[in-house]
């Protein structure tokens, strides 16, 4: 508890430098990450963030010793070099995108590896913190290495909001941009430099082999909840700053505990949570709209079965009679008659079902439905009389007043089916 | 069967396109009035998004050259409006029918100005002649075919340009929204404007084009409508691809090397 307050409260300054950058990081990771997730080039992500171990390694052999610029830099180099790579090996072999990205995030990650040992041979004594490029460690990152990093992250921030429109039209309509005259050319290159270096920024905290899931997640978790570009970036970045901030936590109470797997398992839960629980696009949500339609379908289906009856010529229609028409849903269908009750369509008087007005009109809508579209599937989709009915049992439901008013049109408002029963109309006697 | 036309809007000089090594434009040649609608007919496959492309500069060329207003693309591409094919875009794209529009303007408004009232002005101008006006804040996913694509000629329009590319604007549209388009074009081409377009159906282009061009990877006819639409031309265009260019692109294919580019 005490370790929560402390690093909460930020008393120690390096705490606070800390959570500072790995916010800036997020948020600059989650902006270009939501872009070439929208692009459909998340792998890109994985392959460049894979790719700068062998440039991190020889900086640190250049240098001899951890100096940021150097490792930066060559982190940055190999980055280009492998984003260079894929998109020559594109243009100039007939290797799909697929087989591409997996050789170059292989083989740079294996040179990466041999470099790394070959470091750990050496027997210099700076290398020990190079392992923490794998996973990476927040905590361990000194004040100077942040400056550049914050610095790299504002910037990456600051140019994707100033060409904000640019980049939308990259992703959503390169030719058209092209057309006005839009240099796209630069305008991808610039985008993959701002990916190479969100990556670079990324290794210290979050490490190589993690960096993709700082890039991707946050937007793949944020397009649940909104269709609205802005509040997309607003939501990744927010989801990404937050598991950031709980990672390197993680790794301030835990000594030798790495950030990178934890940031993602935050980000892994932020993603589930959407998955679930958003609004509209969540399973959840889904299964209740589910539900809701189906709660919908059996009272249409109750409405119908009870105007049948009374269209037969009876004066009342027994509530058993509801029962008996569906034998296996009682407890559906006791459920039902409180609702259509309770919604003012039907009143029930010792155990007889009578109609209010609303409820007639109600039911009338539906059977009128249900035989407009039986009769349009037989005159205009030439289906027999005797085919029709199950396709208009199923549509009766989501058939809308425009499509009805379409339907009466082309139909000429018929007056009867395809099996010669009255099609009713609101003004209609029962 | 090739009309060449005074002083013209577009003029296509002996036009090669290849793709990676195969041909598939060989050696069009044609110029092209202004104030007309014109079609481009041909079977699948038979180069005429690529034609279209060409003139945008969306494909490489392999040879010739292409004038429009007699001058090179880039001192024109104001006065120029383009309408990609609707597939060849992610409506999933988190962006509302307005943004789309707004694009429209944005070749005037040039790189780092970001639109304002102005341009959501002439946008919502451009919503309301193609219809559109109810839907200007709907996520473009939840629209249908046809109304995707009167969202882009709604966005082309807002271009305010002189000289329109349409690749396909039929494709997936019902009837009625077909007539409207049409009437919207015919509107444009009396007020001066020319607008060639894509077509795929040829009973509706007799009805509509005044102009029309024929391919089949080489160019079969350019003309008045009355000139061009013969029994024999359209089986030129429709009747298959002619046997022996097919073998010679194969044979440019397997050898890896395309001659044709230097």
């Amino acid at each position: 508890m005490s370790d929560f307050v402390y690093f909460f409260t930020f008393q120690d300054a390096s705490i606070a430098f800390v959570v500072i950058g790995i916010i800036l990081l997020g948020i600059g990771s989650a902006y270009v990450g939501t872009y070439s997730f929208l692009d459909k080039k998340a792998l890109l992500g994985d392959a460049i963030s894979h790719a700068v171990l062998p440039g991190i390694c020889l900086g640190f052999m250049l240098a001899g010793e951890k100096n940021p610029i150097y490792i930066v830099s060559g982190a940055f180099l190999s980055g280009a070099l492998a984003t260079f790579l894929t998109s020559w090996l594109k243009s100039n072999t007939r290797l799909s995108d697929d087989a591409i990205i997996a050789s170059i995030l292989s083989i740079f990650f294996g040179f990466g590896i041999v470099f790394l040992t070959v470091i750990q041979k050496s027997g210099n004594p700076e290398m020990a913190g190079l392992n923490q490029f794998i996973f990476g460690n927040a905590i361990a990152i000194l004040e100077e290495d942040l400056y550049i990093y914050g610095g790299l992250a504002i910037l990456i921030i600051i140019t994707l909001s100033v060409f904000r429109k640019e980049f939308s039209m990259l992703v959503f309509n390169a030719d058209f941009g092209k057309s006005i005259g839009y240099p796209m050319g630069a305008i991808r290159l610039v985008f993959n430099v701002l990916m190479i270096l969100a990556v670079v920024i990324g290794i210290q905290a979050i490490g190589v082999v993690l960096m993709a899931a700082l890039l991707i997640a946050p937007g793949a978790a944020a397009r649940f909840w909104t269709d609205n570009l802005g509040k997309l970036l607003l939501i990744a970045g927010a989801f990404s700053a937050i598991s950031g901030i709980i990672g390197t936590y993680v790794s301030f109470v835990i000594p030798q505990m790495p950030t990178g797997p934890w940031v993602v398992v935050f980000l892994s839960i932020f993603a589930f949570v959407s998955f679930l629980f958003a609004p509209k696009k969540g399973v959840l949500s889904r299964f209740v709209a589910r539900k809701h339609y189906l709660k919908k379908t059996h009272q249409d289906h109750l409405l119908k079965s009870i105007f049948h009856g009374l269209e037969g010529g009876k004066k009342t229609f027994a509530i058993e009679e509801i029962y008996e028409a569906f034998p296996y849903k009682k407890k559906d269908t006791r459920h039902t008659i409180t609702n259509l009750i309770s919604d003012n369509l039907i009143t029930v008087d010792q155990g007889l079902i009578t109609f209010t007005p609303k409820g007639k009109s109600e039911a009338k809508r539906i059977v009128r439905l249900h035989r407009l579209w039986e009769l349009y599937l037989n005159e205009y989709m030439n289906i027999a009389p005797d085919h029709v009915h199950d396709s208009a049992e199923k549509l009766e439901h989501i058939l809308t007043p425009e499509l009805e008013a379409l339907l009466e049109n082309r139909l000429n408002y018929p007056k009867l089916d395809p099996h010669q029963e009255t099609i009713p109309r609101d003004t209609d006697e029962l | 069967m090739i009309t060449h036309v005074e002083s013209p809007i577009l003029e296509i000089h002996d036009l090669t396109v290849s793709y990676d090594q195969s041909p598939v434009l060989w050696n069009v040649d044609l110029s092209l009035p202004a104030g007309k609608l014109i079609g481009i007919l041909g079977p699948n496959g038979a180069g005429k998004s690529t034609l279209i492309k060409a003139i945008m500069g969306l494909v490489p060329i392999t040879g010739g050259y292409i004038k429009i207003f007699d001058r090179g693309l880039n001192d024109v591409r104001s006065r120029i409006s383009y309408v990609p094919q609707r597939e060849s875009v992610d409506w999933n794209f988190p962006a509302s029918v307005l943004d789309v529009v707004m694009m429209g303007t944005y070749g005037k408004l040039g790189l780092f100005r970001r639109p304002g009232k102005k341009e959501k002005k002439i946008a919502l101008d451009c919503l309301e002649k193609v219809g559109m006006q109810s839907f200007t804040d709907r996520q473009i996913s939840e629209l249908s075919g046809g109304q995707q694509q009167r969202v882009f000629i709604a966005r082309a329009l807002a271009q305010e340009a002189d000289l329109y590319l349409m690749d396909e604007p039929f494709a997936g549209v019902d009837m009625a929204t077909e007539t409207a388009i049409f009437q919207l074009l015919q509107e444009m081409t009396a007020s001066g404007k020319t607008v060639i377009v894509v077509h795929h159906d040829i009973h509706s282009a007799m009805n509509y084009f005044d102009w029309i061009i024929m391919l089949n990877l080489h160019l079969v006819a350019s003309g008045p409508k009355a000139d061009v639409v013969t029994e024999e031309l359209l089986r030129k265009t429709y009747g298959g691809k002619l046997n022996l260019l097919t073998k010679v692109t194969d044979i440019i294919r397997q050898k890896d090397f395309n001659p044709l580019k230097n």
